[in-house]
């Protein structure tokens, strides 16, 4: 009964924080807000006896989010959603499609007769997953952790700025507005402060380091 | 029965809670060479900031500035339930409590970084990010070293990693587990060197802009981090609660108060370094480290 | 607590995410809408292997590797965002028409 009042309460809280991530004008409650979807699905995987599923969930979703916050706040024009901003665009369709994938799977769920052949009471859950992973699916699991550092080789090589392109202080200047025209955004001379300011969503600590690449290419 | 032991470690927690605040004022009086500071010093500060005004910023999110107190408190408190006080007395009995404390962990520096962010102020934000830069690789070694402390237990359950101490504690078995752990204290509690959130040098950082209720709020939550700290670094490094002649109980609260020293003379004595040699430090040399750890611990269990 | 409702929970949260993936210009908050997608469907694994699997440990194996999966995207993406931002200062979506440079 406890299990089935928690379990309501939970899915409750994911369904209604999953869909505040879309509603709310701050990026930063936007992310929190999945964050707190995700511990929500972890406290019903705990539920269902999946114990290190549901932990590990929450720490790395923590953790996730918390970078998601920061490249939000990096990157977004509007972070706080102090001012009123429309963000989206095929609103309808968007609806559409929700809703019809929803009520799809809804119906798929209802109509299909599904197995029902519930855990075994009393098993160690957590000393059956250990002994699969360095098990039987050894292989499978090893393969993930090769695709995750080959996620980090990749990621460093697409975001660092210096490459085959040129160094890191050239690789950082912005590309011309026009096809070969001078760096976008703010440039040195023009001393107001925020002159072309066309670099928008461009982030505090990024201007003085642009400022600073710019006069490096007139000195050349 | 469990609602003695809730009632035992909520006063434990306030004795803790005072204790530092003790400890604060005199390590703070003996470095400066001005002397002890009044007693009743901490407890007049705690009454002006409970009666002043609370003041606000300019469009402040207070929402996240009441959710990032009432978390950090929250996170303090679950941590403290996952400590074992005997055999198979935990507050919260669960299969992977090592992993929950984990999670803890990580939402610590969601909470500081909502802190930090939810005043709306430069400040307050630098301090956030700098936070979280420090406060994420700090909480990546932890996990290492707290894996290798669930080796020689082969269970992620904290009780477990309590009894595999009986003969010898995890202090010795992996000696290099207990001062990696402590510097993730210092940065759990925003103290001394891992202090990059709430330091003097952004005039208080993300509590810059915290005053009245608020700020007495989040002072107690980082002291309530700090017992809670101890008392995890007590139950995995220094064997919780075995030892002889006294209850359980009692060793760990001595070892919970043993290491709550230590941190506190840690966090007076070591200096700060700026942020970027910090991230060298412990992407070079300290997450290197705790992978040593680790394959000691590693070596030593075969 | 049912198999059926966890189904329909996982259902919900994926039919939000899908919302929010086609509806947001932002490469971000496009981001957390796969997250939501992927949530649900963690969901539904974790209640497929609770419910009808007898307890066979490859349904945790399956939810640990989504859980992978998640990590991958959000790496892979905030790295193509952090490229495609330098090459053509671009944060939404409106402003990449193709894919060349």
């Amino acid at each position: 009964m406890t299990k089935d009042i928690l379990f309501y309460a939970l899915s409750a809280l994911a369904i209604w924080s999953g869909w505040r991530v879309f509603r709310v004008d701050s990026m930063i409650r936007a992310t929190f807000a999945l964050m707190v979807s995700f511990i929500a699905v972890g406290g019903i995987a705990l539920l269902m006896s999946a114990d290190y599923i549901g932990v590990a969930t929450v720490f790395m979703m923590a953790v996730e989010m918390m970078v998601m916050g920061l490249f939000m706040v990096m990157f977004m024009m509007n972070p706080a959603g102090l001012n009123p901003m429309q963000m989206v665009h095929q609103y309808r369709f968007s609806i559409g499609a929700g809703i019809a994938a929803f009520v799809g799977l809804t119906v798929a769920i209802l109509t299909t007769p599904l197995p029902d052949n519930p855990l075994p009471p009393g098993g160690d859950t957590l000393r059956d997953l250990g002994f699969e992973l360095l098990g039987n699916s050894m292989l499978i699991f090893e393969t993930a952790g090769v695709t995750l550092l080959a996620t980090m080789v990749g990621a460093v090589v697409l975001s660092s700025a210096s490459g085959r392109f040129g160094s890191a202080g050239q690789g950082s200047v912005p590309p011309g507005l026009t096809a070969g025209g001078p760096p976008a955004g703010r440039t040195a001379e023009d001393g107001k402060g925020h002159g072309g300011h066309a670099g928008h969503g461009m982030s505090m600590q990024k201007k003085p380091a642009m400022q600073a690449h710019d006069d490096h290419g007139k000195g050349h | 029965m469990t609602l003695l032991t809730v009632l035992g470690m909520l006063v434990f927690l306030c004795t803790s809670v005072w204790l530092a605040v003790a400890l604060d004022t005199a390590c703070r009086g003996w470095i400066s060479g001005q002397g002890a500071d009044r007693a009743d010093g901490p407890l007049r500060t705690a009454a002006l900031w409970l009666t002043q005004q609370r003041l606000t910023t300019e469009a402040p999110d207070r929402m996240n500035a009441l959710l990032s107190i009432a978390g950090y408190m929250a996170l303090a408190l679950t941590g403290l339930a996952l400590v074992p006080l005997g055999p198979d007395t935990a507050l919260i009995a669960l299969p992977t409590s090592v992993v929950l404390w984990g999670a803890c962990e990580a939402l610590v520096v969601v909470v500081v970084f909502l802190h930090g962010w939810s005043p709306n102020a430069p400040l307050a934000m630098i301090g956030a990010y700098r936070y979280v830069a420090i406060g994420l690789p700090i909480m990546l070694l932890s996990m290492f070293v707290l894996i290798a402390a669930a080796l020689p237990a082969q269970s992620l359950d904290l009780r477990d990693i309590v009894t595999s101490q009986a003969d010898v504690w995890n202090l010795i078995r992996q000696p290099l587990g207990l001062p990696l752990f402590l510097l993730l204290g210092l940065s759990l509690t925003l103290r001394g060197p891992f202090d990059y959130a709430d330091s003097a040098d952004l005039a208080g950082g993300t509590s810059v802009e915290a005053s009245g209720p608020d700020r007495l709020g989040w002072q107690i939550a980082r002291l309530a981090m700090l017992t809670e700290f101890s008392a995890m670094a007590a139950t995995v490094f220094l064997g919780g609660y075995l030892g002889p002649v006294l209850p359980g109980p009692l060793w760990i609260a001595l070892k919970t108060l043993l290491v709550m020293t230590l941190v506190i003379g840690l966090s007076h004595l070591a200096a700060r370094m700026p942020v970027s040699r910090m991230m060298s430090l412990i992407w070079m040399i300290l997450l290197p480290l705790s992978f040593a750890d680790l394959i000691w611990a590693g070596l030593v269990a075969l | 607590m049912t198999l059926t409702a966890i189904l329909i929970v996982a259902a919900a949260l994926f039919g939000i995410g899908l919302f929010g993936a086609l509806s947001q210009k932002s490469f971000v908050m496009l981001m957390m809408g796969l997250e939501l997608m992927l949530n649900g469907t963690l969901l539904a694994t974790v209640g497929f292997w609770a419910y009808s699997l007898g307890g066979l440990p490859k349904g945790q194996l399956l939810a640990i590797l989504i859980m992978a999966v998640m990590a991958v995207e959000l790496a892979i993406g905030f790295a193509l965002v952090v490229a495609v931002y330098r090459k053509r200062q671009a944060d939404v979506i409106e402003s990449i028409k193709t894919l060349k440079n």
